[in-house]
């Protein structure tokens, strides 16, 4: 009886030091590492300062294939030819906060840094604000060498009208305060514009605006589940639709001086 | 917050009007032929209104919860209390409602639950005279969470069948173990047995994530939640 006794008092100290007692899947209880983007900018910017070539990985759409994510981190370690890895959003499929703290473990066996974006699954529930804890702001920047990383939410269908989806504020933001020996720009973000996620009621709005930026090389985006490759305006601006990590597919692009080129690395 | 707190206020108005009029009225049919609700339930029924108001208290009794519950963590909120039903012939089935309080967190606002919980106690071993064990509890919990943030079906604003789940309910398994003490008549308060039980549980959700995924481990898909029942007869 006593030694049944013990087990029984056993079972709360296993599951407490396992993190098994949750008060709901939508608690939005962060436990770990957070404000992920911000110290992995900081990194990325002090690793690249004064480069003028660097070549990283761009992940998308991870939601619920926690397996496969791990094979892509596990493979991005092997190549050791990346500076640092984007995450396209969607790295939960409910919004469930577990899922963003399982995927952030994940993402943590990256041995560079990463910055991760928002996708509309991520917004379901208090996944937002779920996200907002473990990665940061849902707009932010970077700038690696001599590109500027401008990584903006474009999840409108998420939202309710008051709060601007794309933030052209924070884009205005970006523009004005252009950090100097920025010569090249790159855009990210999860839905890219004409999809149903996206306001297309400022799609060309959008897109004059992003081309203000100084040379604009491309944009990246996910949500598609598929690669693509396209000029979504006929405007000599390339957008490309990373697949979702289920394809085993991520894409790598090497920024040299003058010129980019990528390829979609299946392993 | 306002409206709740007025609601309350009201609730509270028209209890204490109903137990006044419930008070006044009991002389009046007292002079009536005694039939008060105390006497009515033991003796002959006299009229066809005696015997139909026997039903009425018979039925609406067997409503009383047996026991009050409360229960920590286990997907319906950091803690959570409840009324239940105990029965079958050997009292080894249960059904218990219960509300819970999920802290704010991260999110915006705490958050309240609801659960409609089942279970299933096949065996009991008395241990001794006070003590029996209950060594496999079983059943599931359907919770639902009450905020504006979470929706049962999609909103209209989405394309048709664009998320096909619920963010709002959860539905959740679980397999546990109970300890009760039934305590002696004469040191009884309100209380006739309590029992402290622990849960090993999953979601829907959660399960589907595991199926699909073999890197992941059962800390991330089983939660554990504990508790108390208090059975009051």
């Amino acid at each position: 009886m006593k030694k049944r006794l013990c087990h029984w008092a056993v079972l709360p100290l296993l599951a407490v030091s396992c993190n098994m007692l949750e008060p709901h899947p939508y608690d939005a209880r962060v436990t770990g590492e957070t404000g992920v983007n911000a110290s992995h900018v900081r990194e990325i910017e002090e690793k690249l300062a004064g480069r003028k070539s660097f070549r990283f990985a761009f992940i998308s759409d991870t939601q619920r294939w926690y397996d496969e994510t791990k094979e892509a981190v596990a493979d991005i370690n092997r190549r050791g030819d990346i500076d640092f890895v984007v995450m396209g959003g969607d790295q939960a499929d409910f919004g469930m906060t577990d899922e963003f703290l399982l995927m952030r473990n994940i993402f943590n066996g990256l041995e560079v840094p990463y910055v991760c974006l928002l996708g509309n699954h991520d917004c379901l529930g208090s996944g937002k604000e779920t996200f907002e804890k473990v990665y940061g702001p849902v707009n932010f920047a970077f700038t690696a060498g001599d590109t500027r990383f401008i990584c903006l939410n474009t999840n409108a269908l998420e939202f309710h009208y008051p709060e601007a989806i794309p933030d052209f504020d924070f884009m205005r933001g970006e523009y004005d305060n252009m950090p100097e020996g920025v010569e090249r720009t790159v855009v990210a973000m999860h839905a890219a514009p004409f999809s149903e996620v996206f306001n297309n009621n400022v799609a060309d709005v959008f897109e004059y605006f992003i081309r203000m930026y100084p040379g604009l090389q491309c944009c990246l985006y996910g949500h598609g589940h598929t690669l693509m490759e396209s000029e979504l305006f006929n405007d000599g601006v390339r957008y490309y639709q990373c697949p979702n990590i289920a394809q085993r597919t991520y894409l790598v692009f090497t920024f040299e001086e003058n010129r980019y080129s990528y390829e979609a690395v299946v392993f | 917050m306002k409206p709740l707190y007025f609601k309350t206020i009201a609730l509270c108005l028209f209890v204490l009007l109903f137990s006044r009029q419930e008070g006044e009225a009991q002389p009046q049919r007292d002079t009536t032929g005694g039939a008060c609700q105390d006497t009515i339930w033991k003796r002959e029924p006299q009229y066809r209104y005696d015997s139909r108001l026997q039903r009425y208290i018979k039925v609406h009794s067997a409503l009383i919860p047996t026991h009050q519950m409360v229960q920590l963590y286990g997907g319906m909120g950091l803690v959570s209390f409840g009324v239940g039903w105990d029965y079958g012939r050997r009292d080894q089935w249960a059904t218990d409602v219960l509300i819970g309080f999920v802290p704010k967190y991260e999110a915006d606002r705490v958050r309240v639950t609801l659960t409609l919980k089942e279970t299933y106690n096949p065996w009991r071993l008395r241990v001794n005279e006070h003590f029996s064990a209950v060594p496999l509890t079983c059943g599931l919990y359907l919770n639902t969470i009450f905020s504006n943030d979470y929706w049962g079906r999609q909103p209209e604003y989405y394309p048709k069948g664009y998320y096909t789940f619920s963010t709002r309910a959860r539905l959740h398994v679980f397999l546990g173990q109970r300890l009760d003490y039934e305590i002696p008549p004469e040191r009884r308060f309100f209380v006739r047995a309590i029992g402290a039980f622990y849960e090993i549980s999953t979601c829907d959700m959660y399960l589907i994530s595991a199926f699909g995924n073999r890197s992941l481990q059962p800390r991330d898909f089983l939660r554990f939640s504990f508790g108390l029942k208090f059975r009051i007869f």
